[in-house]
């Protein structure tokens, strides 16, 4: 038994069941925002809407109420925001700068500094630096804060209280702005990409160590968090 | 690039005689051009809002009235004008491509 909803698409009546009406309400809501800011906005989304109406309608031969099979097979001959982005018929360019208009679907955050955790010998704060300056290896500022250490020791205690106040990039959108990189759907879908690489890799490299391992050392190794047992890197 | 082969290629089909989106959009998909029938509402929208198709409200059997897509006298010049240009790149690829296919 499923509650259901009336609702209005594209000027036509639909009975709809309460699953299908919030998968079909996430469909528009993520097309409204990918369209926000195009030129001819609302009727492009007008349009799209009574595309929808009428595959309902080709679909519902007897059957009176939409589920989220037909919701389903609308979305799959609609497509989502991430296939137009991947046939790239909007001009990227032109697309971006309509997008700095405050548009809540792609907006450039500008740069923060955040600690970067994919790429950390201590608290990852160097990374983050060198990701803030758009610097390809964190090494040379890494290298720069050893010299800073060695000539005047100021290095360790500012790393600390860099390390405290400055906050660990936790989400996708973090990671982009740590790179100061615009937030769109297909960028965060770039970063989850990265993220199962390098998850992926992480675990690799984890089977290989255990590989290596005696039995007893197992236990121990097991025990141990895998902050940073995992990585060996630069020290900083 | 990419973008441009669309509109051209949209803009041929509509000259040919007008076109609901969703024909259009089968015709594109047998040859594999697009898949997602979302990406060609903007781009309809578009063409049409820089005077180069018109279209019409037809009542429709199965659903809501449908807009058909006809190309105006501006999009036929443009239409001419970019298969002219397709043709020149064509024939410069073939050419500048033709020693290496043909080992």
């Amino acid at each position: 038994m499923n509650k259901v909803f009336n609702i209005n698409l594209g000027g036509y009546p639909f009975t709809i069941d309460e699953d299908a009406y919030q998968h079909l309400s996430d469909y528009l809501t993520t097309i409204h925002n990918h369209f926000r800011s195009s030129e001819g906005y609302e009727e492009i989304t007008a349009d799209i809407e009574a595309r929808l109406a009428e595959i309902f309608q080709e679909q519902l031969t007897g059957r009176p109420i939409v589920t989220t099979k037909e919701v389903d097979a609308a979305i799959a001959i609609m497509g989502t925001p991430e296939d137009f982005g991947a046939e790239s018929i909007e001009d990227e360019a032109t697309y971006r700068d309509d997008h700095h208009s405050g548009s809540d679907a792609s907006y450039k955050t500008g740069k923060r500094l955040f600690r970067n955790p994919d790429d950390e010998v201590v608290g990852g704060v160097c990374s983050g630096i060198a990701a803030y300056f758009g610097i390809e290896d964190p090494l040379w500022i890494r290298l720069a804060w050893i010299l800073l250490t060695l000539s005047g020791g100021f290095g360790i205690p500012v790393y600390i209280i860099l390390w405290i106040i400055v906050p660990k990039a936790e989400s996708a959108s973090d990671r982009l702005s740590m790179r100061g990189e615009t937030i769109n759907v297909s960028n965060i879908g770039k970063i989850i990409e990265e993220e199962m690489d390098n998850f992926s890799e992480r675990m690799s490299s984890f089977g290989d160590e255990l590989s290596g391992l005696k039995k007893k050392d197992l236990e121990k190794e097991m025990n141990m968090t895998p902050e940073v047992p995992l990585r060996k890197g630069y020290h900083c | 690039m990419r973008k441009g082969v669309l509109e051209m290629c949209i803009l041929s089909i509509i000259a040919e005689e007008e076109a609901y989106p969703s024909d259009i959009i089968q015709r594109l998909k047998k040859d594999e051009l697009i898949v997602a029938e979302g990406t060609m509402y903007p781009l309809l929208t578009r063409l049409k809002n820089a005077g180069l198709l018109n279209y019409n409200w037809r009542e429709s059997t199965s659903g809501p009235p449908r807009k058909y897509y006809q190309i105006t006298s501006e999009g036929q010049a443009f239409l001419s004008g970019l298969i002219k240009t397709w043709n020149q790149l064509v024939h410069a690829v073939t050419e500048s491509t033709k020693n290496y296919q043909a080992r």
